[in-house]
């Protein structure tokens, strides 16, 4: 969901080969899957597919590299009853765990659950503009794969009646950044949050960096805090990621910190009101200027300046009253129910909604 | 009686003639057939799934045609055509199948897949922290259940109320990947951050979920489905009351170990003066060289360990990692919020703890 926030890098990105027909270090055969998503692209049409249950990030080749200039408007109403229906089963047995764009041919990617318990089966589909579904096949794609470091330390020693270990740590964002693929996760057991930043192409997994901030509070209080969505975004000249932590307020931290073992305070930039959690985000340039934009649960998708953000302070004041501090923001009022978030070209964004009851939409929309 | 006999060879006889498509479906739902076609419709064997889809589909019964067409192979032998479904059929539903006939009329046949018919029996087995307090700022609730569980929109099934019955708005930090474990028998349920941390916003503005003084109740509703699809047997229930803000890590200085005798495999036994985090306390406390098993009692303050084999004699080592937390994330190297306008450093990465217990011979 994150490819082409990575645009905001093409000055970076230029100076990289991206003309190679088939990405480097993917062999062919069968890539295994227990679960998918969140997913993302790197701007040659590679996916990147996060499971999360086999505590992997596989890369795949989709060959799908028709390069097409600008996409196709996108409109699917009853997104979710489609899927269902090409799966075979009722709209309450699936879910979309994200969506996103390839760069290169404008085609729409979904990762869906089919099954809502344990044994529930991944599968990706592809959506061309007028909404026709199909599924990739994955048992003879170019692929790579990353597993993710184990679980940490055990105390517990000893083989036989071993007792198992029901900690699991989830991907809650991918994002692909030139020559790295960037992976938040939080675990199910203690309070962590470890964002990773694995060279690509893939060799081994560095241990992951851990992140911590502070809140906007007088410079007060230092907690672990997980990220919850995160874009790559250039501010100046640096590399840095935006974040969106749990606890919603919005961070910034230098990319070239996210080094094995090092600890990263991220800065403040806005705090984006209460009994609010942040979904997704992507970034977009209009009219000369960046802008960052993101779906939230219950305050919609908010339009955020990045106007002076190099300049800006970290806020050191907690921000009373339910209002909000940091960068200017707008409230898109019309994009109401969005979920996912994509950039589907260069003035659009792709977007999944839900709107009165629980119809699903999958469209497009001019980035606002 | 003779006259119907009479029918049914007539019809049989006619349909013979004809030879009227006929769908069935295989008794163990795996694919569909259809039957009496003509089997030059069925010519080109470079025929797309879309081609075939386009002769021989099978749907949910509630999608129309504008739907896709369930994703599946076909094979065609003579006059039969076979559909296998990518995948396996949905218990409760109905399917329909259709043919595309030469003459335009299609031909469909409907299938039930039984729903799975037995009594609800999952339950909510466990809620932790077991014991009947819990720090303002707890940081997280387990819910274990005695059977898999289904996901996707499971937090409208959970409730904390306070004790007027009043429900706490948005007490939980809601993510659409739901921490389970991989089975999904665990739930973990984190209390929204955002209302613990100091001075950060949604505290400040609309307070904390637990208020110390107060009774809360946090309540699992019947109507979640279990994995097989079938509600819980009855909803999950723990009442507990709340104390004020533990700030502070443990500290297994004050810890009370009980050493046993060495030649048996009587437990280990560490009483902790304030509950552990029951997960964290299960993996992260062991014994070094000694495998075995590990349990916490309900309450989080007694911690055993029972070796594979009889404890030698000698000196023995608890080994603790730095992980390890308390119900409000105070971790053994680290309290959940530090304060570093103070007087506190950066201190170094935190390391295991040891604490060192003698193994007897004798009674």
């Amino acid at each position: 969901m994150k490819t082409l926030s990575t645009l905001a890098f093409s000055c970076l990105a230029l100076s990289v080969s991206f003309a190679a027909d088939a990405p480097a270090g993917l062999t062919e055969g069968k890539a295994e899957f227990k679960s998918m998503g969140p997913i993302t692209f790197a701007l040659d049409g590679t996916l990147f597919i996060a499971d999360t249950k086999s505590a992997a990030i596989v890369a795949v080749a989709t060959n799908d590299a028709k390069a097409s200039g600008s996409a196709k408007p996108v409109k699917v109403e009853e997104f979710d009853k489609k899927v269902a229906s090409l799966l075979g089963t009722a709209p309450d047995q699936i879910k979309i765990n994200d969506v996103a764009v390839n760069p290169v041919s404008h085609q729409v990617y979904v990762a869906v659950s089919r099954g809502k318990g344990p044994d529930a089966v991944p599968v990706l589909l592809r959506s061309d503009a007028e909404g026709k579904l199909s599924e990739v096949a994955l048992d003879k794609v170019k692929h790579s794969r990353a597993q993710l470091p184990d679980a940490p330390v055990d105390g517990v020693v000893g083989e036989g009646r071993r007792q198992s270990n029901p900690r699991m740590e989830s991907i809650t964002d991918i994002a692909f950044l030139e020559d790295r693929v960037l992976v938040a996760g939080l675990s199910n057991e203690e309070f962590s949050s470890t964002l990773r930043a694995i060279p690509y192409p893939f060799k081994t997994v560095e241990g992951g960096t851990s992140v911590e901030i502070y809140h906007g509070a007088h410079g007060k209080f230092e907690t672990k805090s997980p990220v919850r969505t995160f874009v790559p975004f250039m501010v100046g000249k640096e590399p840095e990621l935006l974040a969106a932590y749990t606890c919603t307020p919005l961070v910034r931290f230098p990319i070239n910190a996210l080094k094995p073992g090092a600890k990263i305070k991220g800065r403040t930039i806005a705090e984006l009101g209460n009994q609010n959690r942040p979904l997704d985000m992507i970034v977009y340039k209009k009219d000369g200027k960046d802008f960052l934009l993101l779906a939230n649960s219950s305050r919609g998708v908010m339009k955020i300046s990045t106007d002076g953000i190099e300049a800006a302070g970290v806020i050191e004041e907690p921000v009373r009253g339910g209002g909000t501090k940091g960068q200017s923001y707008e409230t898109i009022k019309e994009w109401t129910g969005v979920e996912q978030l994509d950039k589907l070209d260069e003035a659009h964004a792709l977007v999944l909604r839900k709107g009165e009851g629980s119809a699903v939409t999958l469209e497009s929309l001019p980035l606002p | 009686m003779r006259r119907i006999a009479f029918a049914a060879i007539a019809l049989t006889v006619s349909g013979a003639a004809l030879a009227a498509p006929e769908i069935r479906w295989l008794p163990d739902h795996s694919a569909v057939e259809v039957t009496g076609i003509d089997a030059a419709l069925l010519k080109g064997t470079e025929a797309t799934p879309d081609k075939w889809a386009a002769l021989f589909s099978v749907r949910t019964d509630g999608a129309d045609e504008k739907q896709p067409a369930m994703l599946g192979t076909w094979s065609a032998t003579g006059t039969m055509l076979r559909f296998t479904p990518r995948f396996p059929l949905t218990p409760g539903l109905r399917y329909r199948a259709t043919w595309q006939a030469a003459d335009g009329k299609p031909v469909t046949a409907t299938h039930d897949v039984p729903k799975v018919n037995a009594a609800p029996s999952t339950v909510v087995e466990r809620i932790y922290p077991g014991g009947e307090t819990v720090p303002e700022n707890l940081l997280k609730f387990y819910l274990h259940f005695s059977a898999s569980m289904s996901g996707g929109d499971i937090y409208k099934h959970i409730h904390l109320r306070e004790e007027s019955g009043r429900e706490v708005e948005l007490p939980f930090l809601e993510i659409d990947e739901e921490l389970w474990d991989r089975e999904m028998k665990r739930l973990t349920l984190f209390i929204d951050p955002g209302r613990i941390k100091r001075e950060v916003k949604p505290l400040v503005d609309i307070g904390p979920a637990l208020v110390a003084g107060r009774r809360f109740t946090l309540t699992i509703d019947a109507a979640w489905q279990d994995a097989s699809g079938l509600p819980l047997k009855q909803k999950g229930v723990k009442t507990f009351a709340v104390t004020p803000p533990d700030r502070t890590s443990p500290d297994p200085k004050t810890w009370s170990i009980t050493a046993p005798r060495a030649g048996g495999r009587e437990p280990l036994r560490v009483a902790f003066p304030e509950p552990m985090e029951h997960a964290l306390a299960l993996r992260l406390i062991g014994v070094a060289e000694v495998s075995g098993k590990t349990d916490l009692n309900d309450a989080g303050t007694q911690w055993s360990f029972v070796p594979d084999k009889p404890w030698r004699a000698g000196a023995h080592r608890l080994v603790i990692q730095p992980d390890l937390e308390d119900l409000a994330g105070n971790s053994i190297g680290k309290p959940f919020e530090v304060d570093i306008a103070g007087t506190e450093k950066e201190k170094p990465a935190a390391k295991p703890v040891n604490l060192e217990f003698e193994v007897k011979t004798g009674k």
